[in-house]
């Protein structure tokens, strides 16, 4: 699983890989984290429980790193690893996840500023898999 | 394809003709001039001709000469919808809601200021939090949050900051009819909570400005500026709390779309009609964040009028830091407008455009009613920012509206690889200018090159006839986020 950023003018955008849906979505979780902060300086003191719940795979993905965005900006919780614990795909494409977030308290005296996400939004948003690989990418307005 | 297909209407307008996408009810009109059309991004111009396809759209979508490629509606955009059979929509405002811009006058001049310009900018950053993961200084309790949502300044007047004088000088007073507290997530509250009085990160900022350059001196006196005056400008928005409601909404009117048979070329511009019950509670949401922006550019001008006190050791008479306006640029308001000479109530939205009513309109304070309404447009931290006022033309034509800004026009990664190896802090030094910046990534991505230039924006509206120039402002202090 990987992830890599997006240049788009004004904004900000993660594309992420991985060999399952489930590793794809943790890795795009990773990367909204690290436009947030440098992952390098980020402990693994906390774990949070997350859960979200869509129409359609990129309905979930969205509501997900909304649901990682609203930790952030209301109580101040960076993660630096996701584990997706839970995914259920149903065939009319509706899905839910349960994740455990490992990170912590995000402190300006030790972790860089980098963007403020205000939300991840469904501008440009793709999730499709191809040569059994799914990418996606997502966009964040900042 | 594109840009050729476009129709030149004069020297600051191009249409864009009702067959540019499918489905088109009007055409587009955006305000540019040639040299400002040849940055034009043919996805900007795909968004203006999308709006054009919403139900209920009346007469042209618009878009101003900051316009730049945003979510759904383009940066820049303005629609109006009628009443019976139009929309309204999330992403016609934006995630910012209320995002806007205040105007601070004074009695001092930039060379009183100057020897204490470095300590003054080290308060103004330390006492207004910025920049990612900050929290506003103020922690309201329990219950003050819902005074918040539906009095918006007048909560903060209410609590000893500020005055009467400064609501008279607020669009809509500060504080927005109809606001509906119980139309607001639990989320949107929690992330509100601690956000009261932080200015945020991106493109909002605090400035400390000296007035440069005075285009109309009678209307400049009225507004109470003058030339080597030291003005503070405060850019910034509704913060975690008006994102979230926005956030909140799109989930909503997804549904809505489905539910009422809307077609739409783009998902973003998900909306419900105005008569519904879905526009009804987005509408309570919206004017609750647009409260709750009012409430913190009040507490941050407060604290700002507190630091220029402690550190010029000068009374608030001495000071004279009256309010000459705030203006939102990112919302959607009823408004009655004339359509083919009868007056119709319309859902107008702006979505990076300020409302630039003209002389006489009853909306108005008496202040203003001679002059039109104050229109201020914020620049890149480097160049200037504008005072302009609203016109009859901006009534007639784009439902009493103006540009709000530069427009982006580098990518903030190709604005950090074009600032690699510089000090952006040094160079606007030796220009004058000194920046406190809660992070040097931001200050990278804001730089002046990032932007359009201000003045060529400024140039069109002033040309086009949709607002007047009345005074050019420098930064001389800038806090970042």
């Amino acid at each position: 699983m990987s992830y890599e950023t997006l240049d788009i003018s004004g904004d900000a955008g993660i594309r992420a890989m991985g060999g399952s849906i489930r590793e794809a979505f943790e890795a795009a979780a990773t990367g909204m984290y690290s436009l947030i902060t440098d992952l390098g300086c980020v402990r693994e003191d906390r774990t949070i429980e997350v859960s979200a719940a869509g129409e359609s795979p990129e309905g979930l993905l969205v509501r997900f790193l909304n649901e990682l965005v609203f930790h952030f900006d209301a109580y101040g919780f960076v993660g630096k690893r996701v584990d997706i614990k839970q995914l259920e795909m149903e065939n009319t494409g509706r899905g839910r996840l349960k994740a455990d977030v490992h990170g912590e308290q995000f402190d300006p005296a030790r972790h860089s500023r980098g963007l403020l996400i205000k939300a991840a939004t469904y501008h440009g948003l793709l999730v499709e898999k191809k040569d059994g690989l799914w990418s996606l990418d997502v966009i964040f307005d900042i | 394809m594109a840009v050729q297909t476009l129709k030149r209407i004069d020297e600051f307008r191009i249409e864009v003709p009702d067959t540019y996408v499918q489905g088109m009810k009007v055409p587009g009109v955006i305000y540019l001039d040639a040299a400002l059309g040849e940055g034009l991004e043919e996805r900007a111009i795909r968004q203006v001709a999308n709006v054009a396809t919403l139900p209920g759209i009346i007469k042209a979508s618009l878009a101003m000469p900051d316009i730049h490629m945003g979510y759904g509606f383009a940066i820049g955009g303005v629609a109006a919808f009628g009443q019976e059979d139009g929309i309204i929509s999330p992403g016609g405002v934006g995630y910012d809601i209320n995002c806007g811009v205040r105007l601070l006058r004074s009695n001092l001049r930039a060379d009183e200021v100057a020897p204490r310009l470095r300590e003054l900018l080290g308060v103004l950053y330390e006492d207004i939090p910025s920049g990612v993961g900050s929290k506003g200084k103020l922690r309201l309790e329990p219950g003050e949050l819902e005074k918040v949502m539906s009095l918006g300044a007048r909560w903060a007047v209410s609590k000893g900051m500020g005055s009467a004088a400064d609501l008279e000088r607020t669009e809509s007073g500060g504080s927005m009819e109809g606001a509906d507290p119980s139309q607001v997530s639990v989320r949107a509250r929690e992330r509100g909570h601690s956000q009261i009085g932080s200015l945020g990160s991106g493109n909002h900022f605090l400035e400390v400005q000296k007035v440069d350059e005075i285009y109309d001196e009678q209307a400049a006196g009225k507004l109470g500026l003058f030339r080597g005056q030291v003005t503070v400008m405060i850019h910034t928005g509704s913060r975690g709390f008006g994102h979230q409601v926005c956030t909140d909404f799109l989930e909503v009117m997804e549904r809505a779309v489905r539910k009422y048979g809307i077609a739409l070329p783009d998902r973003e511009l998900a909306c419900a009609p105005v008569n519904s019950k879905e526009a009804r509670d987005y509408l309570g949401a919206m004017r609750a964040a647009a409260n709750y922006a009012w409430a913190n550019r009040h507490v941050i001008m407060h604290w700002t009028r507190d630091a220029f006190m402690s550190v010029m050791g000068m009374g608030p008479k001495d000071l004279g830091m009256m309010m000459v306006y705030d203006v939102a640029h990112n919302m959607a308001k009823m408004e009655e407008h004339m359509v083919d000479g009868k007056k119709m109530m319309l859902a107008v939205h702006r979505k990076g455009a300020t409302r630039a009513f003209p002389p006489g309109h009853p909306e108005l304070p008496a202040l203003y009613r001679e002059t039109g309404q104050p229109v201020l447009v914020p620049g890149d931290m480097g160049r200037a920012s504008f005072v302009l006022l609203g016109s009859q033309r901006a009534m007639e034509e784009t439902w009493g509206s103006t540009c709000h800004g530069a427009g982006r026009v580098l990518s903030r990664h190709e604005a950090l690889r074009r600032a690699k190896g510089r000090s952006i802090y040094r160079e606007l030094e030796d220009r004058g200018i000194i920046v406190m910046s809660a992070g040097k990534q931001t200050l990278a991505e804001e730089m002046s090159e990032a932007y359009k230039d201000i003045s060529s924006v400024v140039e069109v509206v002033h040309g086009a006839g949709l607002s007047a120039k009345v005074a050019r402002l420098l930064p001389i202090g800038v806090v970042k986020g």
